[in-house]
């Protein structure tokens, strides 16, 4: 059996010798490779302002008779009144549901349904978003109902009834997944009662929930001060920006009543809490205040190339996933998440879902790992890789005109210059691996960390207190 | 009045959407190239970004899988991101020749987890962490991960891999200056694939069905379902296996299914976005061509008996209550496919159709209603149907609801106005599945995979716009009948905990 093989094998070799080099050293191949280099200038989105000062982002694109139009507005359900935030919260659900004052709510449900359009509109804690597509054939119609819900929102009280009893559902079944629960727990122990930690509306917020205190909301979030738009796809822009006029003529300036959002409070640690959940598999969080801003700083760059090694962004190649996954088996799921904002403080932590009977195990070694940062400096290839990353995979964040638009509307809400990709890239180009050691040093707190644990102790390896001291928190007093 | 106008704008749509004209998708200019060891290759060029789309497509699904060994074909697409005999490795012979002293260990270990109920529980942790040492030992020649680095280090963008019943996926985005880099990892690693670090792999893959089925209600029920539904083809065993299986699948078995299903024969490439079709055929044969063909797929032999009355059973979870329905239907390929899809739209699909309108908003029954396909498309398959009650009303009124709409249908044709919203969204679909290279490349990869012709998918479309109303009340009557029924419903136990305690103790 041998002989024929060895003989197949080089007679393979003398057809193709090409392939045949194949079955040799593919590391060597890779290492040789030589790649021409990327032509391309990314399209740029057109920035126009309509005569109400709102400004709209165009990138047409004629490829498919389809139409995309993002609507962002700069205001969120954490500036309304703190008892309106439930309200707010389903404010969007209403405005997509609720009927216009000229159409029902039935009328609208068969549009959307009949043109086939994606109609999304979503109230979020500090920006909201409406989203309009479809065939671009239907440019006026989707243009039309889409302006009509956003500012003639009826709230239809059955429609209202509706949300109400799926919000009452919602919070019954709260508790029936593990990590619903470690959300909600984080989010209370981290920011106490914040908005931006906010996910669930309580029943006594449900109680409040009226058709005029929606349309208050609704008015007050989506006006035109607030907006920006970006439009993508199959459209022409002299026709397109005479239908927005139209749109927006007579839409009153928008009315007082909102508030900053509220300074966070970022509980410090450490802590252990702990919430009892009958599962097989822990949920974990742990992390601290983030301690830095989105800005052109050394300092900000560095914490993105640590945040990408110790598991960001980095895969498999990041701390975290290579020693509690990799090289631990210990979990599916690992990751870090070194949030940053470019208005206020946000927070940094890593979570996983470990196996039972790995807890204080996995506990311990997600914490040795993030204190690695700073005491076990990495090399300058692990700096190489996170800039490699960056720099090559630049041409996805242009992969299509919608996501162009989509990255000029979130860099204008963010107060982020237009030009903010290009600062970044040379940004996180000039990290040194000296500087991620400096930064983990002086903003990651292994010995200050807040750690939050749903699961079911008696699975444990150990007993959870030989971490110090754990706060029972019984999982009906998370509020929310 | 406010109808009226609502009918008017309906009378003034283009409505008469063009039933007969091929779907767009199928006009693309995709170029088929087979090489003569049978691997399949699609190329699409595209204008846009310079980005490129690779998406692979194995026919190897876990039906495929003999019995003992569910979950290998879920456990084995983990191992092909470890390498090969040069990727992810220093010395390739001296870590390999480890490997018989950790098998063995891996062999004690499986023997003591068989026993089962007389399982020396202090012996297999001994042997758990025996085997943990020496993978760990073997360690001195891996470079783990480091497929993922070079791609990482490349720009590599939505690198990932899934295996559902049918077939098994693998897929990556590159910038289109080095769409050579795909070539060669990818013909390495089916060439010359190395099943390291497999014994940690498996125990993440028990935390991935910890995650996905055991600590998850919906998840738990849908594995459940399927077993009730179906007691002879294997599309009841879960793709991410049965917990004690996962647990003792060894390398052997592993190596095993790679040799059996994976041969460039069975495999099929899309290459979509910005590219030049005669380079990448031309590195298509100079890196693949000379792999071996493998075994030809063979379709799973086993077909389900017909049902012979209705199945109901009760899943006890510590969480509120939720219902599946299944009716067992013939699979994608059959001439019946569109019309059960084009019912399933009339039920379920957005908020106007029939049992959204009842349950959720006339009612206010339920939370959600949805309807589809499962869990696979080569072989006969269950219409699913899910639904989520608002308390306190009952999954036995949801299946109440169900049952009436479904009557209901055989009784009253679909009105013209449901027909046209179908076809609606069937077209509006069609157009928007084109924007994306990578979604594109998927659908190619996976419609010649499945049914060895990349427009299949874009043909369905077409064959869904020629549904009529007499096709939808006809399989409804045909396929939707109570013995046809498999019922699960999600339920408290008595004593709350008493499910997840006993699973929690193995």
């Amino acid at each position: 059996m041998r002989a024929p093989l060895v003989y197949g094998a080089l007679l393979a070799a003398a057809l193709a010798p090409a392939a045949a080099q194949q079955a040799g050293d593919a590391k060597a191949q890779v290492q040789a490779l030589q790649f021409a280099p990327l032509r391309f200038t990314p399209p740029t989105a057109k920035r126009v302002v309509l005569s109400n000062g709102v400004p709209v982002y165009l990138l047409p694109d004629h490829g498919l008779p389809l139409l995309n139009v993002a609507i962002v507005s700069r205001v969120g359900v954490g500036h309304l009144p703190d008892s309106l935030w439930g309200v707010g919260w389903q404010a969007d659900n209403l405005m997509r549901t609720g009927g216009t004052t000229r159409l029902a709510p039935d009328s609208v449900d068969k549009l959307i349904d009949f043109y086939a359009l994606a109609v999304n509109i979503s109230t979020g804690n500090e920006q909201s978003t409406a989203s309009f597509s479809g065939l671009s054939r239907y440019r006026d119609q989707m243009l039309e109902l889409g302006f009509d819900l956003l500012r003639n929102s009826r709230n239809d009280s059955a429609r209202v009834r509706i949300t109400a009893d799926q919000q009452l559902e919602n919070w019954r079944r709260r508790n029936d997944q593990p990590g619903s629960i470690l959300n909600r727990a984080w989010s209370q122990v981290m920011v106490g009662d914040h908005p931006i930690g906010r996910s669930l509306v309580t029943p006594g917020e449900v109680a409040g929930f009226t058709p005029a205190r929606f349309r208050w909301t609704q008015q007050r979030i989506f006006c035109p001060q607030n907006l920006l738009i970006g439009v993508s796809g199959d459209f022409d822009e002299r026709a397109l920006i005479a239908k927005l006029e139209s749109l927006f003529r007579g839409w009153a300036a928008c009315l007082p009543g909102l508030r900053p959002l509220p300074p966070l409070q970022v509980t410090p640690g450490p802590r252990t809490v702990l919430v009892e959940k009958d599962v097989n598999q822990t949920n974990i969080r742990m992390g601290h205040a983030g301690g830095l801003k989105v800005a052109n700083t050394p300092e900000y760059f560095a914490a993105e190339v640590a945040d990408f090694l110790l598991g960001g962004g980095g895969g498999f190649n990041s701390r975290l996933l290579q020693r509690v996954r990799s090289d631990s088996g210990f979990a599916y799921s690992v990751f870090s998440n070194w949030g940053a904002d470019t208005k206020r403080e946000d927070l940094f932590f890593a979570g996983a879902q470990i196996r039972a009977e790995k807890t204080v195990a996995g506990v311990s070694l997600m914490r040795h790992i993030i204190a690695s940062m700073a005491t076990e400096p990495v090399t300058p290839r692990d700096v190489k890789l996170a800039q490699d990353n960056e720099v090559n995979s630049f041409v996805f964040q242009f992969d299509s005109p919608g996501q162009i638009v989509a990255t000029q509307l979130g860099y204008a809400i963010d107060g982020l210059p237009a030009n903010w990709f290009d600062l970044y890239l040379r940004g996180i180009q000039a990290v040194t691996p000296a500087q991620v050691a400096d930064v983990s040093r002086r903003y990651l707190h292994p010995d200050r960390l807040v750690t939050v644990i749903v699961g079911k102790p008696s699975l444990f390896d150990q007993p959870l207190e030989s971490l110090g001291p754990v706060i029972r928190l019984p999982v009906d007093s998370i509020r929310r | 009045m406010r109808r009226v106008i609502v009918a008017a704008v309906l009378l003034f749509l283009p409505g008469a959407a063009p039933a007969q004209e091929p779907s767009p998708g199928e006009q693309l200019p995709v170029v088929k190239r087979v090489l003569p060891n049978g691997m399949t290759f699609l190329f699409l060029r595209r204008s846009g970004a310079p980005t490129v789309s690779f998406v692979t497509h194995f026919r190897a699904g876990a039906v495929d899988e003999w019995t003992g060994i569910s979950g290998t074909a879920h456990l084995f697409e983990h191992m092909l991101f470890k390498g090969s005999h040069s990727i992810g490795t220093t010395n390739a012979a001296a870590e390999q020749a480890l490997f018989p002293a950790i098998d063995a260990v891996a062999d004690s270990f499986t023997a003591e987890f068989r026993k089962g109920g007389t399982t020396d529980s202090a012996r297999l942790e001994a042997l758990r962490d025996r085997l943990k040492q020496l993978e760990d030992s073997a360690r001195t020649f891996v470079e783990s991960n480091e497929l993922d680095r070079i791609l990482t280090e490349n720009g590599a963008q939505f690198l990932n891999a899934s295996t559902n019943t049918d077939v098994t996926n693998y897929y990556f985005a590159l910038p289109s200056n080095r769409a050579k880099l795909w070539f060669l990892l990818e013909s390495d690693r089916i060439r010359n694939p190395v099943l390291r670090e497999f014994y940690s792999e498996r125990e993440v893959v028990m935390e991935e069905r910890r995650l996905r089925v055991e600590t998850q209600p919906a998840g738990l029920l849908r594995e459940e379902f399927l077993q009730a539904a179906f007691r002879a083809h294997p599309y009841g065993r879960p793709v991410v296996g049965i917990a004690s299986e996962i647990q003792a699948v060894s390398r052997r078995s592993a190596e095993e299914y790679f040799k059996r299903f994976y041969g460039p024969n069975n495999a099929v490439v899309a290459i979509v976005g910005d590219i030049t079709v005669d380079t990448m055929a031309l590195w298509a044969d100079r890196y693949f061509a000379d792999i071996p063909a493998g075994e030809p797929h063979r379709p799973v032999v086993t077909q389900e008996p017909p049902q012979r009355g209705e199945r109901r059973i009760e899943v006890e979870y510590d969480a509120n209550p939720q219902v599946l329905i299944g009716y067992h239907v013939p699979s994608g390929e059959h001439p019946d496919a569109a019309a059960l899809s084009v019912l399933s739209a009339v039920l379920t699909g957005g908020r106007t159709s029939r049992l959204y309108q009842r349950l959720v908003i006339q009612d206010r029954v339920a939370t959600n209603i949805g309807s589809g396909m499962a869990p696979g498309q080569l072989y006969p398959r269950l219409l699913q149907f899910s639904g989520v009650p608002i308390a306190p009303h009952s999954t036995q009124e949801i299946e109440a609801a169900v049952y009436e709409e479904v009557t209901r249908l055989e009784r009253e044709a679909p009105t013209d106005y449901e027909m046209q919203r179908v076809r609606n969204q069937v077209q509006a679909g069609a157009i928007q599945r084109l924007q994306d290279n990578f979604g594109l490349a998927f659908q190619l990869s996976s419609s010649e995979a499945l049914w060895y012709d990349w427009r299949q998918t874009f043909r369905f479309q077409s064959a869904l716009a020629r549904v009529t109303a007499a096709d939808v009340q006809r399989v409804a009557r045909t396929y939707l009948t109570k013995s046809n029924r498999t019922v699960a419903t999600l339920v408290r136990p008595a004593t709350p905990g008493a499910a997840a305690a006993a699973e929690g103790s193995r």
